[in-house]
């Protein structure tokens, strides 16, 4: 049998649009089943999460404050922790167990919200931790002769940066002509 | 069709006439003599029309075959298409399932996740009422064969019994009677899963368990009072009291129920004041108790418990009596409580200048009676002595001097003449005596008698004393942080600083030392008020309303505790009926358990400076 080439073409083109059917069919199909395993998971994560929720509430309720406490009566017999079964950090943790010194300050910090004492204890003068004896900062001490006016005035700022002493109230002599600073 | 078989002439065979003669067989009997033929008779005449000859030729045996043959080449042909159709449309049927199919139309999605009713959960998720799917005993007639005529294998009476056997409380005649009715409904709301397997097996159809969605309290009895209920008609719920109610159009509404409804509420707090207020009412034997927890600063209430509680899961009649909040409804003359108030008036107004002054302390004579201290301690006090020792004289005498008028006014301001501010429905109206005050009124007001309020009134009036001055009303869900509340100033910043000082004084060395040792490291403060209730038109010495208000920690107050017990005894655990005994301990334990749960942690070298005060206190113990 013999064909003519347009023949062959026409053969030929009629294969490739059935195989572009053919796999267009199997790509659709291959697709659907996809997307039906999604809607299957789905519907598994939603009855999933079902369980879950009936698990948990069964959870809370056998769990619940009251059968807690009822089992902490009866059974475990736990109290909640003493205030000295707290500790603020290392440095009370290496206290833990020494006697107080003799003459040592009242380890208890005492407060008290009150303007008027408040503005007293912004007042009071810096002393050595060591000795007791009143401190005054180099820029705030000086002679009132005009070469320590000058020298404080020039370099005071300078040297409270320098000066390992911080203090929020350090202020050099020209500022400390102006109004004092609560 | 029928002309062509009509156009057959009458000496005309069809091929099928032929057939038997061929095969050898006898003359077919169709149905009667003369009765027309069959309608199954016709096609064979139709199909046979294009095969058929003239019957006067006769027939050569090849030709007869290739005839015959001929015909069941059709007929094969006919159901080969037949089949072929047939497989189209499976395949067209398989195409159309694979390429989109009906599994779109019952697509699950997360909205089946969305409950009926919203959930409602503590400050911290921790759910309070969820819906539950849980199993139901339903009647179904129609399942046997869709008519309903005859339901059941056994019989309706003995059915009942077994069903009796399964749920002993259940009306075994009522259930007879409703099986032989053949009406279908709800036998059972609620069923065991093993109670539904149990009804399974007695293998009737008609008996089913179908799974509905219930409203369930996980906590059980936990903040039943705040929690509420619902009316469930079996197609919607609808909250009949409590939260349930006052958050009903939100946790219904489709747009907002899938988020859930935050309460202020902390589970843990609850639990531990429901649980110290059980045991403490215990020990006192007391008729009832009612508790709350406040925070000053937003008037959130982290706890509110009334005692006796109830299940919410199954409300029984001896339960339906309890369902009252004690907290909002318990009405009373709270007592020495508001001394503490009155004193803070008192500075506040400038009637009070210097604590260290001596106030008179003999006993009051106003209006035709006289008044006098629970316990003489002596002819002069100062106020923080009057405190510390409750001296209803004292506080007397500083509500003479501050007036009828700025006494009431500073009442008023702290909402004694109202019910209270919450979302919770069932609230008691105070009984609070009208302008203008008389001295007796007054004096007797100063020291929290004469009016009756409930004592969250009490909790929300301490949470202004001790919170810098501001009053908030209560509310019952969660302040977001960051977010501020609008209130009123009721006492300045400083009378709030003086009193926090006074009412750590108070527990450190006098009434409230119960609380004080029970909480140590807290810095607690607060007063006792022990109230004797006005019955039959006098004050009963025996039947008293003890309450403990406090708040710690009394150098930064966050929260205010409040418990108050209905007619606590004297018993062997108990060796006096008043606050000290046994409301002081409650609030103690609960600080103890659940300060550091809300984020106060106890220190033992830290505390409130009460030097310039306890120097004045005769006895300090």
């Amino acid at each position: 049998m013999m064909m003519t080439g347009t023949r062959l073409r026409q053969i030929g083109w009629g294969v490739l649009l059935g195989v572009c059917m053919a796999a267009f069919a199997v790509l659709s199909l291959t697709v659907h089943a996809v997307r039906n395993e999604v809607v299957l998971t789905d519907k598994q994560i939603v009855s999933l999460k079902k369980k879950r929720q009936l698990l948990e509430t069964e959870f809370q309720a056998r769990a619940s404050q009251h059968q807690l406490a009822r089992w902490n009566r009866v059974d475990l017999g736990f109290v909640a922790p003493r205030a000295d079964q707290y500790l603020d950090g290392r440095k009370q943790l290496a206290m833990l167990g020494q006697g107080r010194g003799p003459d040592a300050p009242s380890p208890v910090r005492l407060a008290r919200a009150d303007g008027a004492d408040a503005s007293q204890f912004a007042r009071r003068e810096m002393v050595s931790p060591i000795s007791g004896a009143p401190i005054t900062l180099a820029s705030l001490e000086g002679p009132e002769d005009g070469a320590g006016t000058l020298l404080a005035e020039a370099f005071g700022d300078l040297l409270i940066e320098a000066s390992p002493i911080r203090t929020a109230k350090a202020q050099t002599g020209s500022s400390l002509t102006a109004e004092p600073v609560e | 069709m029928n002309s062509g078989a009509r156009a057959l002439g009458a000496g005309q065979a069809s091929l099928f006439d032929a057939v038997p003669e061929l095969l050898g067989a006898g003359p077919r009997v169709r149905g009667k003599k003369g009765a027309k033929p069959g309608p199954f008779v016709r096609p064979r005449e139709v199909y046979s029309e294009a095969f058929v000859r003239p019957a006067a030729v006769p027939e050569s045996l090849p030709a007869m075959r290739a005839r015959l043959l001929n015909s069941a080449r059709t007929r094969i042909l006919i159901l080969a298409m037949a089949f072929a159709a047939l497989a189209t449309v499976a395949l067209v049927q398989i195409a159309w399932l694979g390429m989109d199919g009906p599994v779109r139309a019952n697509r699950p999605s997360a909205s089946t996740l969305i409950p009926p009713r919203g959930e409602i959960t503590d400050r911290n998720g921790i759910p309070l009422a969820v819906a539950y799917p849980a199993y139901s005993l339903y009647f179904y007639p129609k399942a046997m064969d869709g008519s309903g005529d005859d339901p059941l294998v056994r019989e309706p009476a003995d059915l009942a019994r077994e069903l009796k056997a399964i749920f002993p409380d259940m009306d075994a005649e009522k259930v007879a009677k409703k099986l032989a009715s053949g009406k279908g409904g709800y036998l059972r709301r609620r069923i065991l899963p093993e109670e539904a397997n149990a009804v399974w097996a007695l293998g009737e159809p008609a008996l089913q368990s179908p799974e509905i969605l219930d409203r369930h309290y996980p906590q059980g009895r936990l903040a039943s009072h705040v929690i509420g209920g619902v009316a469930d008609d079996g197609e919607t719920q609808a909250g009949t009291f409590g939260m349930e109610e006052a958050l009903n159009a939100q946790l219904s509404d489709p747009e907002l129920r899938a988020t859930p409804s935050e309460l202020s509420i902390d589970a843990r707090v609850q639990g531990a004041l429901e649980d110290e207020m059980n045991r403490g009412m215990k020990l006192a034997k007391a008729d009832g108790a009612a508790g709350v927890v406040l925070d000053v600063d937003t008037g959130e209430v982290i706890a509110m418990a009334s005692l006796p509680d109830f299940n919410p899961n199954r409300v029984s009649q001896e339960d339906a009596e309890n369902v009252g909040n004690r907290v909002t409804f318990l009405r009373g003359e709270l007592g020495s409580v508001f001394k503490p108030l009155t004193v803070a008036a008192g500075i506040d107004a400038g009637v009070i200048t210097n604590l260290t002054r001596q106030w008179d302390a003999s006993p009051v004579e106003v209006g035709g009676k006289t008044f006098y201290d629970f316990e003489d301690k002596g002819e002069l006090l100062t106020i923080p002595e009057a405190l510390a020792y409750s001296s209803n004289t004292v506080t007397m005498r500083v509500g003479d001097q501050l007036g009828g008028e700025r006494l009431h006014q500073v009442w008023l301001d702290l909402g004694m003449d109202r019910p209270v501010e919450i979302e919770i429905k069932g609230t008691s109206t105070p009984l609070f005596p009208k302008a203008p005050w008389t001295p007796m009124t007054t004096q007797v007001a100063a020291f929290g008698h004469g009016f009756n309020v409930t004592p969250l009134h009490l909790a929300n009036a301490y949470a202004a004393m001790v919170n810098g001055g501001i009053f908030r009303p209560a509310t019952l869900k969660k302040v977001e942080p960051g977010q501020t509340v609008p209130g009123t100033r009721v006492f300045k910043a400083s009378t709030s600083q003086k009193m926090r000082q006074l009412l750590r004084l108070v527990v450190k060395h006098g009434t409230g030392r119960n609380a004080n040792a029970a909480a140590t490291g807290f810095r607690v403060g607060g007063k006792t008020g022990s109230a004797e209730k006005f019955i039959n038109g006098r004050y009963s010495t025996t039947r008293i309303i003890a309450t403990f208000a406090a708040a710690f920690p009394m150098d930064r107050p966050r929260y205010v505790v409040v418990v108050a017990l209905d007619e606590p005894k004297v018993t062997h655990a108990m060796a006096g009926r008043t606050a000290y005994f046994n409301a002081a301990p409650i609030v103690g334990n609960l600080i103890r358990r659940a300060g550091p749960m809300l984020g106060v942690r106890p220190d033992n070298t830290r505390d409130v400076d009460v030097s310039d005060l306890e120097y004045l206190l005769k006895d300090k113990k």
